[in-house]
């Protein structure tokens, strides 16, 4: 045959090209045992080269619908939390506290991966849900719908703009539920707006700010200047109790059941309330200055102070079991996950404390001035501070993962997740970052005087801020388009 | 124990030929590997009977084992880490798989059978290698396959699918 080709003119040799080369390919789908093929597309992982693929031909089709690639993509993209959506989906609220300083919602950021006690309280809100998805979905459908939504929030996503105020009034917190965005203000208005950004109603009555509130299903407690705590019914907008006691402003607010919150204030005292019987439960006295801020779990309540200490309480006893010294000014911020302690000062270092024991564990430094925002989720520490620096902690190695100069001026508000960081800045700022890699994402909004809060779920980020004198809401989605039935 | 590196043992392809290949070469393969720890010395005096895989094949195969004699024997574990790394084959690799697809397919199907896990990947990253970045009728193209799709079916996969486009 060697022989017989050697003769061949390159005319006839480019013919027998052309013949046998198509007789030298085959499919390996069809060669190969279904094992193997399955194999061979998982050294895949862009989606885009499965999806082309499954298009050649009815046995690609087949293989690629195989749920086991999708479930692999699914690992290699960290969509992991199929299950978890599906056992505690609704990250209920987002929980920017007081203005310049408040404290993101670690408790709740926790609760998915750590069986919190409190994790009973959401299956309610969960059937409520607006974004409920089916409970049994395909790996293919859960990865197209988390690539969708990852693409829309790197490029995309709609947003809608709202004015709240005429004015330039400063938003004093934000908080996302699974029904209902709430925007409280220091003109002592605290507005009620459906997941979509439509107004619902605004609820009246504090005569002074309005500096902290947290929502619990249908109800929301709020407090600020006037020291009143007031209870409101959010379905409704009547104000089921007004709880009196405390004698200076109320500046930060947290529940830890749907009948007991938590108070405290510029008084130096934290307050247990009934928020059924509207009755002071019980009064923790011991802070020598200001309560600043406070984080809530299990029967653990920790507060920080502007006396430099934070107190770690039992709620039942009423007593103080710890207190964390060490800063050597306000503590501004807290977070607690029922195991460790996180404080922000404005001596501008974090301090990691044993909650069990009240050691300090950890002094992590770094930033330059206040540190006014953190969560804690995990082994992951976020701070945000006015220096306008974000930070990426691990608390494994106590050492920093990312440092990025995220704004010109204070980062205002600052919230992250598996995937991803979201600050707001004085400068005018919303920002995404990777967590994982720290680099800047996208930005969110345009031409703001100052972003007052920020605050975000999977497929959802909403956005307080001072634009062009007024004070407006932006709510951008992240949502793919409805499934076609 | 008498040294592996010097020990021979002898492969029987399913033609019959036969192959004398160093012990830790034939060892890169779980299946000999077990066989041997199995039978013990009888089984190097013996010709090991490959039956599945033929002579060139073989030859082939062995040729990959000569080569890769003193990796890092595989673990349980490596199933899993391999699964994570890119698509990146090196060098050698890479032209040692520059063979038709007929021959391209038996090593994969003869690593699968000898399970030699590291060949197998390298074998299965060189097919997901030849799909990627191509169109549905390229890879047609490549793989000389023909689209059995109805115009209406092949528009509505072609419609489920745009999700993934342009991204």
């Amino acid at each position: 045959l060697a022989d017989l080709l050697n003769f061949c003119t390159s005319q006839q040799l480019s013919f027998v090209h052309q013949f046998v080369s198509p007789l030298l390919k085959k499919d390996p789908f069809t060669t190969l045992p279904d094992e193997l093929c399955l194999r061979i597309l998982s050294f895949i992982d862009d989606p885009k080269v499965l999806a082309r693929a499954s298009q050649v031909s009815r046995k690609w089709r087949d293989l690629l619908s195989d749920d086991m690639t999708w479930k692999n993509l699914c690992l290699k993209h960290d969509y992991q939390r199929r299950m978890s959506e599906i056992q505690a989906p609704a990250r209920q609220s987002a929980t920017p506290e007081a203005y310049f300083s408040g404290q993101h919602d670690s408790d709740q950021a926790n609760r998915g991966f750590s069986g919190a006690p409190t994790s009973t309280s959401l299956p309610a809100t969960f059937a409520a849900s607006t974004n409920a998805r089916p409970v049994r979905m395909s790996y293919k459908s859960h990865f197209k719908q988390r690539y969708l939504v990852d693409a829309a929030w790197r490029a995309g996503g709609r947003n809608i703009s709202r004015n709240i105020t005429q004015d330039g009034g400063v938003v004093t917190s934000l908080h996302l539920t699974s029904k209902y965005i709430i925007v409280a203000l220091d003109n002592a208005k605290i507005h009620v707006f459906d997941t979509e950004g439509n107004p619902l109603r605004t609820l009246q009555g504090h005569v002074m700010g309005v500096w902290a509130m947290v929502p619990w299903d249908d109800i929301l407690v709020s407090g600020g200047c006037d020291r009143d705590v007031r209870v409101w019914d959010l379905s409704t907008g009547e104000c089921l109790h007004t709880l009196r006691g405390h004698t200076s402003t109320v500046r930060c607010l947290k529940m830890s059941d749907s009948n007991t919150a938590i108070s405290g204030s510029r008084d130096t005292t934290l307050r247990v309330w009934d928020i059924r019987t509207g009755l002071c439960k019980n009064v923790l006295i011991g802070h020598q200055a200001s309560v600043r801020c406070l984080e809530i779990k299990g029967d653990l309540v920790v507060s920080g102070s502007y006396d430099a200490t934070a107190k770690v309480w039992s709620i039942s006893e009423g007593r103080c079991l710890h207190t964390l010294q060490g800063h050597y000014s306000h503590i501004y911020a807290i977070a607690f996950d029922g195991q460790r302690v996180a404080t922000g000062s404005l001596d501008t270092s974090v301090r990691i404390w044993n909650a069990q024991t009240g050691e300090c564990q950890a002094i992590l430094q770094g930033h330059t001035s206040l540190v006014g925002q953190l969560q804690m989720r995990g082994n992951t520490l976020v701070t945000g501070g006015s220096d306008g620096s974000v930070r990426i902690w691990s608390l494994e190695r106590f050492c920093p993962i990312h440092r990025t100069a995220a704004h010109d001026n204070s980062v205002t508000s600052l919230q992250f997740d598996d995937t991803r960081v979201v600050s707001g800045g004085s400068d005018g700022r919303v920002k995404v970052w990777d967590l994982k890699t720290g680099n800047l994402v996208r930005e969110l909004i345009t031409h703001a005087e100052a972003v007052w809060r920020v605050a975000f779920e999977d497929e959802k980020c909403v956005a307080m801020a001072l634009k062009n004198g007024r004070t407006i809401m932006e709510v951008w989605s992240f949502s793919p388009p409805e499934e076609e039935p | 124990m008498s040294d592996k590196n010097t020990q021979k043992v002898t492969l029987t392809s399913n033609e019959g030929s036969q192959i004398e290949v160093d012990r830790v070469v034939a060892e890169r393969s779980m299946l000999i590997k077990n066989l041997m720890e199995d039978l013990g010395d009888e089984a190097i005096v013996s010709p090991i009977p490959i039956p599945n895989v033929n002579d060139p094949v073989l030859r082939k195969v062995v040729e990959w084992c000569e080569h890769h004699r003193n990796d890092a024997a595989q673990s349980a574990d490596d199933d899993n880490d391999n699964r994570k790394k890119t698509t990146d084959i090196d060098e050698w690799d890479q032209k040692f798989m520059q063979v038709d697809q007929e021959m391209l397919f038996e090593i994969i199907l003869a690593a699968n059978y000898l399970d030699i896990k590291a060949l197998l990947d390298v074998g299965c990253k060189t097919v997901a290698n030849m799909i990627k970045g191509k169109s549905p009728e390229e890879i047609r193209k490549t793989f000389n396959i023909t689209n059995d799709f109805t115009p209406e079916e092949e528009e509505q996969i072609r419609r489920e699918n745009e999700w993934a486009e342009d991204r």
